[in-house]
């Protein structure tokens, strides 16, 4: 009798009490076959064709696109989950002006503090919202912070010697496109294309503040570093599909200039700290669509779009993004056309 | 996906950051020598994070049994998703349908070609398909050292030939290293010494290229250090004089570690 009940104990208890205890050992062996054969069946599948010198090149740059930008998705991550965990609600109240319209220069201007390339800068924008700053000053800090940091400016520097207008120029027109669009989405912006942000709840009283940074951290990676690879592939194919003696066809006209070098920032995904080497060697263009190039690519990229629209939502990324690069491109011209 | 698989995941790109920065150098075939430092740290972060994941996530879920509350608690923070199915609610049955959606499998792709199938640094085909590098306009020219034959990079050598109107090179040996590029049937055929040099990842490979003349045909990519005169042609030290060199000698060479600079030849 004793027997039969225990028995039954335990077989009613198992499947709710070993269920998840069991879940790791399902799964372990399926990730490590993964990891096994998934390579191997790649090199068989794709023979000789992997090696083709294209396919090769695809590889490579597709490879350092995520690579180069992986420390700093990683700070930008680190950041935001640091934001979401460790600093309370008040201190953006406090430290932002409280009417949205003025907020958005400031935060414009804030985007100095943050050095490194554009894809630390979604994440960070995105715990800004999460931690009740207005979108539209979190939008003008997500688009200035790539394009404006001491790092960038000091690279662009370099790469036009003797020529500070056009880091002047850089400044100016990156800040302007940022503040305007961040007045734009004040002005326009619907809340629904946003996608709700429920996951950053910032610091639970009795939750271990660690453990949520490391959570809040180790989602935000994995999730947006899935869409940075997405994006460097993008950028990989046009980078070896597109070959660069195209360029100079387009040289000439100098508003189709304009317009081809915004295009060609928005398709090549070159991170901001090395556009301005970029734009400097591409002498046959006037320096207005040089200043293009280099105030739209830390703006709106392929990789960028991937990344927004991971984070935001669809909705989001493509109106945003298409509202960005008019408004880019316009703030360019004007600045370029007094300063150049 | 399960916790345990996001570890798995964390630990897998922390380990191919390693592999290719800090045990090996592969890291220079995609980005700079500069980068090392920031990729071993991310490295070792991510491998750090993965394994604190999965070590106190298991430990949780061992220690969760019995008190239910306290588990459905723990997992409402993050089964609240914003990949469209995870609402608050679904916190409450305790599962991990965590929040990260599966496009983070994407990083399976890169994690794994670092670790096992690392494509080689760029080479003769992206040179092949870019103009050159147009170099900077340059006025003085310090004086060359007697040494024959003379060390030189592409960069220095193209500006010479094309800008010096003291004409140092003429009549000089001039010694450069870098790799065989065919050029197309069109292009007159032969090849051309090159070099890719990168700013910051191989996103933003260029180019300098100095035609050779003579000297046997070699495969695409082979690393040659060339010696050899200026090919006469034009006008030395002025835009029509040819960047090129007739070769004496070709000779194979190891790829160096800096390869994506156009640095001098080593002796």
């Amino acid at each position: 009798m004793l027997e039969t009940r225990e028995t039954r104990e335990l077989v009613g208890a198992r499947p709710e009490a070993d269920a998840p205890r069991a879940e790791p050992p399902r799964h372990w062996p399926l990730l490590l076959i993964g990891a096994a054969v998934v390579p191997g069946t790649a090199v068989v599948l794709l023979g000789r064709w992997g090696d083709a010198p294209a396919v090769q090149a695809w590889r490579t740059v597709c490879l350092a696109v995520t690579v180069q930008a992986l420390p700093f998705l990683l700070l930008g991550t680190a950041l935001s989950g640091a934001i979401n965990a460790f600093v309370p609600e008040r201190v953006f109240t406090r430290v932002l002006p409280r009417r949205p319209a003025l907020a958005v220069p400031v935060a414009g201007v804030a985007g100095v503090v943050l050095p490194g390339c554009e894809c630390a800068s979604v994440p960070v924008a995105s715990s800004l919202i999460g931690r009740g700053v207005a979108p539209a000053a979190a939008f003008a800090f997500l688009l200035s912070a790539p394009a404006i940091n001491p790092v960038v400016l000091t690279a662009t520097a370099i790469a036009f010697p003797g020529d500070p207008a056009m880091v002047l120029a850089r400044l100016l027109a990156s800040l302007a496109t940022a503040v305007v669009m961040g007045w734009l989405w004040l002005r326009f912006g619907r809340a629904e294309w946003l996608r709700p942000a429920v996951r950053h709840t910032g610091h639970r009283h009795g939750g271990s503040r660690l453990d949520e940074f490391r959570l809040a951290f180790q989602h935000d990676f994995l999730h947006a570093g899935g869409y940075l690879v997405l994006g460097a592939m993008a950028a990989a194919t046009f980078n070896v599909v597109v070959p660069r003696s195209v360029l100079d066809t387009f040289a000439g006209a100098p508003w189709l200039a304009v317009l081809f070098l915004a295009a060609l920032a928005v398709l090549l995904a070159v991170c901001s700290e090395a556009d301005a080497f970029l734009a400097a060697s591409l002498t046959g263009f006037p320096p207005v669509a040089r200043l293009a190039f280099m105030v739209v690519g830390p703006m709106v990229d392929l990789k960028l779009i991937a990344l927004q629209a991971g984070t935001f939502g669809r909705a989001f990324a493509v109106r945003f993004s298409a509202a960005t690069v008019v408004v880019a491109i316009a703030s360019a011209s004007l600045i370029g056309g007094v300063l150049l | 996906m399960k916790r345990i698989l996001q570890a798995g995941l964390l630990v897998l790109c922390g380990l191919g950051l390693l592999h290719v920065s800090l045990f090996t150098d592969l890291c220079l075939r995609y980005v700079k020598e500069g980068m090392r430092p920031l990729l071993i740290a991310s490295g070792a972060v991510l491998l750090l994070l993965g394994l604190a994941g999965a070590v106190i996530d298991r430990g949780r879920r061992d220690h969760g049994h019995g008190e239910h509350g306290s588990e459905g608690h723990g997992h409402g923070e993050e089964g609240s998703g914003d990949d469209g199915h995870g609402t608050e609610g679904t916190g409450g049955h305790g599962h991990d349908h965590s929040a990260v959606p599966r496009v983070a499998w994407l990083l399976l792709l890169p994690a794994l070609s670092l670790l096992c199938y690392a494509p080689p640094a760029l080479g003769a085909y992206t040179a092949a398909r870019q103009p050159p590098k147009p170099v900077a306009a340059r006025s003085d020219f310090d004086p060359l050292p007697r040494t024959s034959p003379l060390p030189m990079t592409l960069s220095d050598f193209t500006s010479r030939v094309q800008q010096d109107r003291a004409q140092s090179l003429k009549g000089r040996v001039i010694r450069m290293t870098g790799i065989v590029t065919p050029r197309g049937k069109g292009a007159g055929g032969g090849w051309d010494l090159t070099r890719i040099i990168i700013n910051c990842c191989a996103a933003d490979a260029q180019s300098v290229k100095v035609r050779v003349y003579g000297g046997p045909a070699l495969p695409a990519d082979t690393w040659v250090a060339v010696t050899g005169a200026w090919h006469p042609g034009g006008k030395l030290g002025t835009r029509t004089a040819p960047v090129a060199l007739d070769a004496r000698t070709v000779t194979k060479v190891h790829r160096p570690t800096n390869g994506y600079q156009d640095a001098l030849p080593l002796g």
